[in-house]
């Protein structure tokens, strides 16, 4: 799906959203056929399984808002005890998921998230 | 029994979402994606949640049917999909590389549901690789201590997929 150098340049991306955001915990770039193409993580998560677990909930978001014709889904958010967990699309292929354990910073990630998931498409798109 | 809740389960490619698309008298929900591996070059979508449809057999039973991810890298939603399920239908490629291998895959991850609900193996593609042949299915599944019905089966042909949910049907009214 994506190449040696896309890989690389887009584990870069991610290991700046880590960096510049204290708050994210791990993020995760999966083709949306539950494939891992790129990781970051401060903490150990089973990252494999979140990229194909992600690649299933962006798949049912997809199909619920368009059985709702409710447009594209833009990204789904897991409020949980322990934090939360945003997936969203990076293009038609591929989606990104981000994770934090800080439970008041929803806008954050999916602030930050959103601009990494836009670097990557640009990147993507241009290489 | 009011309403049936069945699962398609089994093989990339073997048909589970063509056997629904087949049998549903709704529009089918399905969440099918562009294959970015090597799965792409047997087939160009594969699901990566669920299938689901819905039909009626002759008698007014009504059927609800859900199919899986083909793939081992999505078993966690098998088991999500199972819950509440009273049959299951695994389907197997006969023109696949290992489609002995293939079936024992679904039989070991399904056992304990095959064991306590029933269960039904279409066998599909047989018109492009004979073998193995049924018998060989059959020797297969008695080394596993089973007992299930299997069928070769065209999952285009709605009237050939339809046997096969009246025979689990039959199965689970005779059990239930």
């Amino acid at each position: 799906m994506l190449s040696n150098l896309e890989k690389v340049q887009t584990t870069q991306l991610l290991k700046s959203l880590l960096q510049n955001t204290s708050e994210i915990c791990a993020a995760v770039v999966t083709t949306l056929d539950g494939h891992l193409c790129a990781k970051e993580q401060r903490d150990e998560y089973a990252l494999e399984r979140l990229a194909t677990m992600g690649s299933t909930l962006m798949s049912l978001g997809d199909t619920i808002t368009a059985e709702l014709k409710m447009g594209a889904c833009r990204n789904i958010i897991s409020e949980n005890e322990g934090g939360i967990v945003a997936f969203m699309h990076i293009n038609q292929d591929l989606v990104l998921v981000t994770l934090t354990q800080q439970l008041n910073a929803l806008g954050m990630l999916l602030a930050h998230s959103r601009r990494c998931a836009a670097e990557i498409a640009k990147l993507l798109h241009n290489t | 029994m009011k309403e049936i809740k069945l699962v398609f389960t089994g093989s990339m490619g073997a048909g589970k979402t063509t056997a629904i698309s087949a049998l549903s008298e709704i529009p089918v929900i399905n969440t099918d994606v562009r294959a970015t591996d090597e799965a792409a070059l047997r087939k160009e979508r594969t699901t990566v949640a669920m299938d689901y449809g819905e039909m009626t057999l002759s008698d007014g039973q009504k059927l609800r049917l859900y199919g899986t991810p083909g793939q081992e890298r999505f078993s966690y939603m098998w088991k999500i999909l199972m819950e509440g399920a009273l049959g299951l239908i695994i389907l197997v490629d006969n023109a696949g590389e290992h489609p002995l291998q293939d079936l024992d895959l679904y039989l070991t991850h399904f056992r304990q549901y095959i064991d306590s609900t029933s269960a039904v193996i279409g066998v599909t593609r047989m018109d492009m690789a004979e073998q193995p042949g049924l018998d060989e299915y059959y020797d297969y599944l008695a080394q596993k201590e089973l007992q299930l019905p299997i069928f070769s089966v065209d999952v285009r042909d709605r009237d050939n997929v339809v046997m096969m949910l009246e025979a689990l049907v039959a199965m689970l009214e005779f059990a239930y």
